[in-house]
């Protein structure tokens, strides 16, 4: 047979080639749910160590299914919000739903051409608010997850990921422990033109918004830090909803009678109207 | 027999696709920061290698003359991503292979597997061909982990994750060094072994 021939060579190549195509179709048809059940773990994992439950080595050594059942036990409400602090849907708690990188993603063009958005909101039972950041690094995305205390303001925690930062320089942002451990106690200020800064050459000395900059990697640490800003200011009107509620309860508090509750209440609704 | 012991033992010593052929180089400076992740990169290489030029050599006789380094690459590349998808699949293997990132799905462009479908599957018969690919990716996965080993220990203080140099030796001032992490340093310990490598085996000298 003329294995040189025009014909031969086409139907040769359309064969093998379609052979491997179902190979592929199959396999990943199969594996498919396990992927999707390590990823989930994986983005469960890192709300869960940026919530301050534990080190992300921890979660691996537990492995997927305690993870998952740690969150399910701990979760309060997990809901999604749009940029005027409404909710507009629901994650479900019981079933450790959390949103994935790629949605992560679609809710940052969101943020960026102004279209409506479904923001998630992790509320842990011991009253830590998680959310999540995405952004441009400098060799392709990272994001992460920020703890907040129930004052909306304090930083408990934070865990930052990266797909392809360089190992040693941009992949600190993750791989080291005392970049990510700088979080922890710094606070989130809106009322600052940048609410929160990660700056090179060291953080100002008393600035509670800022961190330094991982050394060396210059690009990533901007990128991160206009992903936490671009994301923090989608958040704000939950955040200062949030400081608004603890203002509201803590007045009622103060009150003696029902007059004093009513005229904090109608103060309250001035403000939120303005 | 002799014939197949040969062809399994000169990848590893002195046809070494990363020593004396120097192949496969970008990879083996990327995958050696920890010895986990060059582990399973040396299998999955070896994976990739063995079966790919097993089903090119049961092909060989198939195969368009014109399209064939096409045909390889298909077949290459199938193994190749049956092995990412494996590993992502597994909870064992996930973290692995997310630290491991682009590099395993870059095995398709390592020389070493199109190397050795061309010099040897295309025209051997199966068995050679599935025991020379294993040995040539056993031959490269060796190196990798030499190379991992050092760079772990001296750029971590770690092997395999678990702390081996002693907390007290920090306390009195060693630190990890920064450079063994980035990959200049994985390029100057693979000229050092190559050195070894050269030294000892005086027939890999030019004259």
């Amino acid at each position: 047979m003329n294995t040189n021939s025009n014909a031969y060579t086409v139907i040769y190549t359309t064969i093998v080639v379609v052979l491997v195509a179902a190979i592929l179709a199959f396999v990943s048809q199969k594996l498919g749910p396990m992927q999707a059940a390590n990823e989930k773990a994986e983005t469960v994992s890192q709300i869960l160590t940026a919530a301050g439950f534990g080190e992300k080595e921890h979660w691996a050594e537990i492995g997927n299914k305690a993870t998952l059942d740690f969150y399910k036990e701990n979760i309060e409400s997990s809901i999604l919000v749009d940029i005027d602090a409404q909710q507009v849907g629901n994650l479900d708690g019981s079933a450790a739903q959390v949103y994935s990188t790629s949605q992560l993603k679609a809710q940052n063009y969101n943020i960026k051409d102004g279209s409506s958005l479904q923001l998630p909101v992790y509320q842990f039972k011991n009253k830590v608010m998680v959310f999540p950041v995405y952004g441009a690094g400098l060799w392709g995305p990272v994001w992460g997850y920020i703890a907040v205390a129930d004052d909306f303001k304090t930083i408990v925690g934070a865990y930052f990921d990266h797909e392809g930062e360089t190992p040693g320089l941009g992949g600190k942002i993750k791989d080291d422990p005392s970049f990510r451990a700088q979080f922890a106690g710094k606070v989130i200020d809106l009322s600052d033109e940048k609410p929160f800064s990660i700056v090179k050459g060291g953080a100002p000395e008393g600035k509670a918004n800022a961190v330094d900059a991982v050394t060396g990697a210059t690009m990533t640490s901007k990128g991160l830090d206009a992903a936490i800003n671009t994301w923090v200011a989608a958040y704000g009107k939950t955040l200062l909803s949030g400081e608004a509620v603890n203002a509201f309860v803590e007045a009622v508090n103060e009150c003696t009678d029902t007059t004093a509750v009513k005229e904090v209440l109608e103060e309250t609704l001035k403000t939120v109207e303005e | 027999m002799g014939n197949l012991k040969e062809t399994f033992v000169t990848p590893l010593l002195k046809g070494n696709p990363i020593t004396v052929l120097v192949l496969g180089i970008c990879s083996s400076l990327a995958v050696t920061v920890e010895l986990k992740g060059a582990l399973v990169m040396a299998l999955s290489v070896t994976i990739v290698t063995g079966l790919s030029s097993l089903v090119c050599s049961l092909l060989r006789n198939t195969i368009p003359n014109r399209v064939r380094i096409i045909i390889q690459l298909v077949v290459v590349s199938l193994m190749v991503i049956l092995v990412d998808q494996f590993l992502k699949a597994f909870e064992a293997t996930y973290a692995i292979d997310k630290s491991l990132s682009v590099y395993i799905g870059l095995i398709i462009t390592n020389c070493i597997v199109m190397g050795r479908i061309e010099a040897f599957a295309l025209g051997n018969k199966p068995f050679p061909s599935l025991v020379d690919g294993i040995a040539s990716g056993m031959g490269y996965g060796a190196i990798l982990i030499i190379v991992a080993f050092f760079r772990e220990l001296l750029g971590s203080g770690t092997l395999f994750g678990l702390q081996v140099i002693p907390q007290a030796l920090y306390d009195a001032g060693y630190v990890n060094n920064g450079l063994v992490i980035l990959p200049p340093f994985a390029l100057i310990l693979l000229g050092c072994i190559i050195w070894v490598h050269r030294s000892i085996d005086k027939e890999l000298q030019e004259k």
